[in-house]
């Protein structure tokens, strides 16, 4: 399973992941993954605030991962607490 | 404070000077849609004498409190056709304010094809006729003010386009380093302004002091309470500050609602080269500055100075809407093209949204190529030289549709929608469609609550709750435009009711009043009201606030989806 996470409005990854041209992470899990065991695994400088699943902001991180899921992170930066 | 009204007619031009009178307590947009409203014929030729054009700081220009400069230019719009209130940043609102103005009005029209340049300072106000300043661009403007009544001043002026009327046309403001790099950009209030024939008003408010609050123990103690929650918020303290409103780009592109190539699809490829962090990145490299506020008191700071790639001052950071406008809706994924026109709109005084959706209409007409930067920043120099082409474009992307037979042109009441695909976020299409302004997105941003979570969450592509979220909006905007406080600060409101407190008590100490959570809706509502009814009496009815058609049948990537609140809905808005 692979899914790319793209990191905006200055988050980082405190882990070194593959990327790709574009310097999105190629996160390759083994095995299932919700949304927030990613997010994580991501050791992430701030926490993300706006979470964008394909497209969709969503709130839901019990969701699974699936096979080819774009993730779009942004921090509070870019909306509320 | 007093109105100062002054007839354009005469040949020498006359100065009133007048108590607000019926118009107390208003301020700001209230204060020119009351005044459009009452005294301006709905049916009146928008470039002839019975227009006014209204310039009015906001409830607390002149006074101490933070972020409270803004500025208000009504009219009715050569553009829309409808009532208008174009708003902005820069020292313009703060000095009107401190030499004791509550607005200007210019009236009449001048019966020959002079120009004018008029100045104010605390001894009263000076009008002389300057042919020699006569289509001067905006920036070679101001060089000559400076010269001739030194730096400490703000001064409110038109380009090329204002002086050729133009429908796009702009009302510059300078900002605390006196260059002309804000903007009253919609609506065509520059052609007003062109119309009555000023050029330029030049305010001086050397030695005038802060205006006094009733109470000043509570007010000091209200902006402190204020400043610290704008300080704390996210946005306002962190993200704005940091990155200016572009930060928008990389997150409304995301979440598949970022208009390209004419509102055609909803992701751009390039989105990351012209977003607001790469911006930042190299404003900092060239020796630019990402933290700039645009007027003093503004403690969020969300402008920026851009550096070409030499390290000379180009223009000042573009907005988001302007890099959409001129970026990802064309194609264009090169920042400093983008900043290019930037600085050329600035200077022949144009609305960065209307002209960029224009080059959208004109690229589908074939015009130019799609992505070709050098061919938009011709056309607009095209508008500049007030070409034939060039004043086809300068009039707006309807009047360019209509010219060159093009079906999908982007505007509702005339206006070009900004940088948020309705279908995608539904509710800034019920403010884009209900808007007196036209399609607007200050007017009822609900982009805070459909994408940036900001007073809470409503799903961007279902109709529900949209109507609602709108009309709140643009209650509350309505009151915030009318106290001449930066409509930013509405992060902070929506998630920090101790910060929406103290921004009201900010105005009650400074006035003496006792508003509540209710006064500020009624507030809001009453401004509201004068521009529906004028828009009413101007010949506007509930089919005007619709959409294209094409929002309704087109579905638009990636999320496929069209436009969805019913018609019924959105004749719902405004149901007081």
């Amino acid at each position: 399973m692979q899914v790319k996470v793209k990191l905006f409005g200055g988050l980082k990854s405190g882990n070194t992941f593959p990327i790709n041209q574009e310097g999105d992470i190629i996160f390759e899990p083994q095995g299932d993954i919700t949304l927030g065991q990613l997010i994580e695994s991501l050791s992430l400088n701030k926490k993300p605030f706006i979470i964008v699943l394909n497209g969709i902001i969503t709130n839901d991180l019990s969701v699974n991962l699936k096979n080819g899921d774009e993730l779009s992170l942004f921090p509070p930066i870019a909306g509320g607490f | 404070m007093n109105i100062l009204r002054i007839n354009m007619s005469a040949e020498t031009p006359e100065v009133k000077v007048e108590p607000l009178g019926d118009y107390e307590g208003l301020g700001g947009r209230a204060l020119t849609s009351a005044i459009v409203s009452r005294e301006v014929d709905p049916l009146c030729h928008p470039l002839g004498a019975d227009n006014k054009l209204v310039i009015a700081p906001g409830l607390l220009g002149g006074t101490a409190a933070a972020m409270s400069g803004r500025i208000s230019v009504g009219c009715k719009s050569p553009l829309t056709g409808g009532i208008k209130e174009a708003n902005s940043g820069g020292q313009a609102g703060h000095a009107l304010g401190r030499l004791g103005y509550a607005a200007i009005v210019l009236e009449g029209k001048p019966k020959r094809d002079d120009v004018y340049k008029i100045y104010i300072n605390k001894d009263g106000v000076k009008i002389e006729k300057d042919n020699s300043l006569k289509m001067l661009p905006n920036y070679d403007l101001i060089e000559r003010i400076k010269k001739e009544y030194g730096e400490k001043i703000a001064c409110i002026s038109i380009g090329p386009a204002g002086e050729m009327k133009m429908s796009a046309a702009s009302v510059a403001v300078t900002d605390m380093e006196l260059r002309p790099s804000r903007h009253a950009g919609r609506g065509g209030v520059g052609a007003v302004m062109g119309a009555k024939g000023v050029k330029v008003i030049i305010l001086d408010d050397a030695v005038t002091t802060p205006r006094q609050p009733k109470n000043d123990e509570a007010f000091k103690d209200a902006n402190k309470r204020f400043v610290a929650g704008l300080q704390k918020h996210p946005v306002t303290g962190q993200g704005l500050p940091a990155y200016g409103t572009n930060i928008l780009t990389n997150i409304i592109n995301e979440v598949g609602a970022y208009p390209t190539y004419n509102f055609k699809e909803g992701r751009f490829a390039g989105a990351r080269k012209i977003s607001g962090e790469v911006q930042a990145e190299l404003e900092k490299q060239r020796g630019g500055n990402p933290t700039h506020g645009c007027h003093r008191g503004c403690v969020i700071r969300c402008s920026g100075i851009y550096h070409d790639k030499d390290g000379r001052y180009l223009t000042k950071q573009p907005e988001y809407e302007t890099v959409w406008a001129n970026g990802g809706n064309l194609g264009i994924d090169d920042i400093d093209k983008i900043a290019m026109l930037d600085f050329v709109y600035d200077n022949y005084g144009l609305d960065t949204i209307e002209m960029g959706v224009t080059l959208g209409v004109a690229m589908e007409a074939g015009l130019i190529k799609w992505g070709d930067a050098d061919a938009a920043i011709n056309l607009i120099h095209e508008v500049g030289k007030g070409t034939y082409l060039g004043r086809i474009l300068g009039n707006g992307a309807a009047f360019t549709g209509k010219a060159f037979g093009v079906e999908r042109v982007p505007v509702v009441k005339c206006q070009a929608l900004p940088a948020y695909d309705p279908r995608a976020v539904q509710g800034i299409g019920v403010t884009y469609a209900t808007s007196p302004m036209g399609a607007d997105h200050t007017a009822g941003y609900s982009i805070a609550l459909n994408v940036l979570k900001t007073g809470g969450f409503v799903d961007p592509l279902k109709p529900e709750g949209q109507v609602d979220l709108s009309r709140n909006l643009q209650i509350a905007t309505a009151f915030i435009d009318s106290t001449g406080m930066c409509l930013f600060i509405a992060f902070a409101l929506l998630d920090q009711p101790d910060t929406f407190q103290a921004f009201i008590d900010i105005v009650n100490a400074f006035y003496g009043w006792n508003m509540t959570d209710n006064d500020v809706v009624e507030y809001g509502k009453k401004v509201l009201n004068f521009e529906k009814d004028f828009n009413l009496r101007a010949g506007f009815t509930k089919q005007h606030d619709r959409l294209p058609r094409f929002f309704y049948k087109e579905p638009v990537t990636p999320h496929n989806v069209i436009f969805m609140v019913k018609d019924e809905e959105l004749d719902q808005v405004f149901n007081w």
